[in-house]
């Protein structure tokens, strides 16, 4: 228990079976064997750090003659669990994609048209400085917007719009887990990570954790699920592969999760079945929230999310019964309704009252590793307020990393100023923002667009002005700390040279930076970077050590408990863990969850969810052509009987529309959703035609969703949207 | 030292399996697999009716049979077994008649048009011969497969097989397939 399973791998290769040792043969690699080419040609093994989706997964690239053959798990990465999933496979592709971005381009045709002129990185720089400079001068550094997306090159791209002035970065958090950050914070002070290896207990409100794959939760969860050792019960309007590897399963009625966990809640007080010593020693609020949640009955749960009183009942003692080692798991892209925030506020909530907290199978802090940091010259914080008014808004909300829909909003009206620049790093608001049309106008009323990406996104092929960045297993980049039950320092380095005219991000910052008059503040290449960064690791002789093995971990077993001090003093106001939240009261939001029933689709429409499958999580992964063979055109699911109602046959083409968009793809029609519900998968129907594989194949999701936000973090609310569905 | 004699297996938890595709993905890397082909796949069973409803994955590919029929039918020899139980095609020998893949009882052949010849899963035989095991057995997330010698008394698949309940594909064949599936 609580041991990371290491495999038969790890331990042939400590033991030197290294190569070189037995000659490969090669019967199963056709191309060498009747073309002849050699199977003695040099081969290299070289660790690094995937970058298909934001796990940051260990891998080792076989490398021969120059070319990226294959990418294998490294075992030593407890968080990666010795695998690599089918996208990290797949980053093979993504190197020697042909629709790759190649060389720097400046639009020539109009917007959107596709029309590129091939430019020298001079040009590209002189051509976006110049640019960014006349936006500069007309409405000052605020007018320009800096967006980007997770990774560890992502610094350096924030820090140039910093330096140059703007106020204005915005990440991707409030596109997909601000909500969860922000209740868990709000309860606790920190946000802890799952021990799911050792739970015996899980809830999951459509986290869909075996197909939207987290590390190690996925593999820990459908170890201790298949193992007999925890039991996982699980609520979504569809029939996931989650939902199938569960013990119990329930299509609740969309937007009531809050309903079924507050009446967890109320039963757990009610019967006595909290932790009666840990919410005494560690805990705020208990007695507000025993009375708040009288009113939450299982019986008026039972109304709300169709669930049956009983079951929530049985549920409830169970998962109290389990104690520490129950769990109700929080998940990622938490970004369904207007009241998410309040919804994972409640699950902190129960998951504090049962005493889970810092336990082996419960939620633990995240354990840190110290790192070492590169001292660059600091610039003057930028003297504008942000444009999306996070301070009054969404007072809140993590100020770095921005409302995105906010913001939006505000850019389309001009208030409170306009922002006429737009810079773009490997992020794509085309998708990855609700209502594409709206974001389209954004686009429209730019003067200026720069993106920065491997591949022609929506957004790039939007842009004025592209810089083609290298990929992962092209570049080095910085050291990442990743924080958790089993903390890990990972380091992605250069596997083979940049096969097109690319760059990795930081040059392309340091070159716009220099134009900029910026200079001074990037003044360092990426080598000296990464060596201030090994310099305060852990690790005995840490850069040979991070090179030789691209991954160390603290070795033996997790410390849990070492909060569960009394005199411990929680990063919240009161300096305990808060059921009731008097931050939250004078924020002027609900300091106990408040239950309101959600607007429910009516006969005649439907309501929009979303998700994952394991191969395509993100839109940039549909064009990549070892996963597009699993699914070459989104659908949309639809139960058979509305779909009977409607005259819509499986395979046929229907239109799905929406206040804001309508958008025509072929009908699932399946059992595996609920009636009131349809679904259909992210990453299809691009604009781009460098993303040949899905331009203009299946739909986007982003033109038919319509635009709502979580109103306490300013999550974007995903599962709001109301749809009608017909025959194309 | 003496040569002993092996018999490479696979045990496979198909309840562990969620469908990822990491193995096919990295067989297609390891294998250098044509895009339309694949050496390995999962099938799917769905059944039910909202909201009693079940999903079933299930890890298929070449079962490096005991008795291999496509060994049996292949008029060339190209199809044959190495000693460790291993089944291979031979390309220079193959001609590409394909009898091969109809008498597989496991659809586990492909035409690769290319290079007009059969092709299947190979047990990834140059990583086992190396001391590795086979990339999809490696890749995988929740470690569905077990690949092992059954000669070896210590190997795990030994420990599952003795331990668990397990079936074995189309056993009347009289193929004596070699991958097991535990109950």
């Amino acid at each position: 228990m609580g041991t990371i399973r290491m495999d038969r791998r790890l331990f042939l290769k400590s033991a030197g079976a290294t190569a070189g040792a037995v000659a490969a043969t090669q019967v199963g690699c056709l191309r060498y064997f009747k073309k002849g080419r050699s199977s003695a040609a040099e081969t290299k093994e070289i660790p690094t750090t995937c970058e298909l989706c934001p796990n940051k997964c260990s891998a080792i690239a076989v490398v021969e003659g120059g070319f990226v053959k294959k990418l294998n798990p490294n075992p030593e990465n407890p968080k990666s669990r010795d695998m690599l999933c089918a996208r990290g496979n797949a980053a093979i592709k993504q190197v020697y994609d042909p629709d790759r971005i190649k060389q720097p381009m400046i639009r020539v045709g109009a917007r959107g048209e596709g029309k590129w002129k091939p430019v020298s990185w001079d040009e590209a720089f002189d051509f976006a400085a110049k640019k960014l400079s006349e936006v500069k001068d007309k409405y000052g550094p605020q007018g320009t917007l800096w967006s980007s997306t997770e990774g560890f090159q992502e610094v350096f791209f924030k820090n140039l719009g910093l330096a140059f002035g703007s106020p204005n970065i915005v990440r991707h958090p409030t596109l997909c887990l601000a909500s969860v950050n922000l209740a868990y914070s709000a309860t606790f002070g920190t946000v802890p990570s799952f021990d799911l290896l050792n739970s015996k207990f899980v809830i999951m409100s459509g986290a869909n954790r075996f197909e939207s794959i987290i590390t190690p939760d996925t593999m820990d969860l459908i170890g201790g699920v298949m193992e007999r050792k925890a039991k996982l019960v699980y609520l979504d309007p569809r029939f996931t592969v989650t939902a199938a590897k569960a013990d119990e399963w329930y299509p609740i009625k969309p937007g009531s999760d809050l309903a079924f966990i507050l009446a967890m809640i109320h039963v757990i007080i009610k019967e006595g079945r909290h932790s009666k010593d840990f919410v005494a020693t560690y805990t705020t609020g208990f007695d507000q929230l025993a009375e708040h949640v009288k009113q939450y009955t299982p019986e008026w749960a039972e109304k709300e999310t169709e669930i049956p009183a009983a079951d929530i009942v049985r549920i409830a003692r169970e998962f109290a019964d389990a104690g520490a080692r129950a769990l109700y798991y929080a998940g990622r892209r938490s970004s369904w309704y207007q009241n998410d925030f309040q919804m994972r506020r409640a699950q902190a909530i129960l998951n504090a009252i049962v005493g889970n907290w810092d336990q082996m199978g419960g939620m633990v802090p995240n354990a840190k590793l110290p790192k070492g940091e590169f001292l660059f010259m600091p610039w003057d914080e930028p003297k504008a307020a942000r444009v999306d008014e996070i301070e009054t808004a969404f007072p809140l909300a993590a100020k770095g990393d921005g409302v995105y829909l906010k913001l939006r909003e505000n850019v389309l009206s001009g208030k409170p100023y306009p922002v006429k620049g737009w810079m773009v790093y490997k992020q794509d608001p085309m998708n990855s923002l609700p209502d594409q049309a709206k974001t389209m106008k954004m686009i429209e009323q730019m003067d200026f667009i720069g993106v920065i990406d491997l591949q022609m996104s929506d957004m790039a092929w939007y842009a004025d002005v592209v810089f083609p960045e290298s990929a992962y297993l092209e570049r080095t980049d910085p050291v990442e700390v990743m924080p958790g039950i089993w903390p890990a320092v990972v380091y992605r380095q250069q596997v083979v040279k940049p096969i097109h005219d690319t760059k990795p991000n930081l040059e392309i910052v340091q070159g716009l930076a220099k134009r900029l008059g910026l200079s001074d503040y990037f003044d360092y290449t990426i080598d000296q970077w990464v060596e201030a960064e090994f310099k305060d690791l852990p690790i005995p002789m840490a850069a040979e050590h991070m090179k030789k093995h691209g991954v160390w971990a603290a070795s033996g077993q997790p410390s849990y408990g070492k909060t569960l001090n009394p005199e411990h003093r929680f990063v919240t106001k009161s300096g305990k863990i808060e059921l009731f939240s008097e931050r939250l009261q004078e924020a002027g939001h609900d300091p106990l969850p408040v239950y309101t029933a959600q607007p429910q689709p009516r006969n005649d429409q439907f309501r929009l969810i979303l998700g994952r499958v394991g191969y395509f999580t993100h839109a940039n992964q549909s064009n990549n052509v070892w996963l597009h063979e699993f699914m070459k055109e989104n659908d949309l699911w639809i139960n058979p009987k509305p779909a009977e109602r409607l005259g819509i046959k499986d395979g046929s083409y229907i239109t799905v529309t929406s206040s804001v968009g309508s958008v025509k793809l072929k009908a699932r029609v399946t059992e595996e959703i609920r009636p009131d519900c349809v679904f259909m998968l992210h990453g299809f129907g691009k604009k781009s035609k460098m993303q040949s594989l899905v331009y203009n194949v299946g739909a986007s999701d982003a033109v038919i969703l319509e635009t709502a936000w979580d109103k306490v973090s300013g999550n974007a609310a995903f599962h709001e949207t109301f749809v009608k569905v017909a025959n194309a | 030292m003496a040569i002993k004699k092996k018999r490479y297996a696979l045990v496979i938890d198909s309840r562990k399996c969620i469908n990822c595709k990491a193995c096919v993905v990295a067989c297609k890397a390891e294998n250098k697999v044509p895009v339309g082909n694949f050496r390995n796949r999962i099938n799917e069973e769905r059944k039910g009716e909202y909201p009693k409803l079940s999903i079933n994955f299930e890890p298929e590919q070449c079962h490096h049979c005991a008795d291999p029929s496509c060994v049996r039918v292949c008029p060339t020899g190209a199809s044959w077994q190495r000693k460790d139980g291993i089944v291979l095609v031979n390309y220079d020998e193959c001609i590409g008649c394909r009898y091969c893949m109809v008498a597989c009882p496991y659809d586990a052949r492909y035409f690769n048009e290319e290079e007009g010849v059969v092709d299947k899963c190979t047990f990834c035989s140059h990583r086992v011969d190396k001391g590795d095991i086979p990339a999809c057995v490696e890749t995988c997330p929740s470690k569905v497969r077990v690949f092992g010698d059954l000669e070896d008394p210590t190997a795990r698949i030994h420990e599952l097989l003795s331990t668990r309940r397990y079936r074995v594909k189309e056993p009347q064949t009289g193929n004596g397939p070699q991958l097991y599936y535990l109950l």
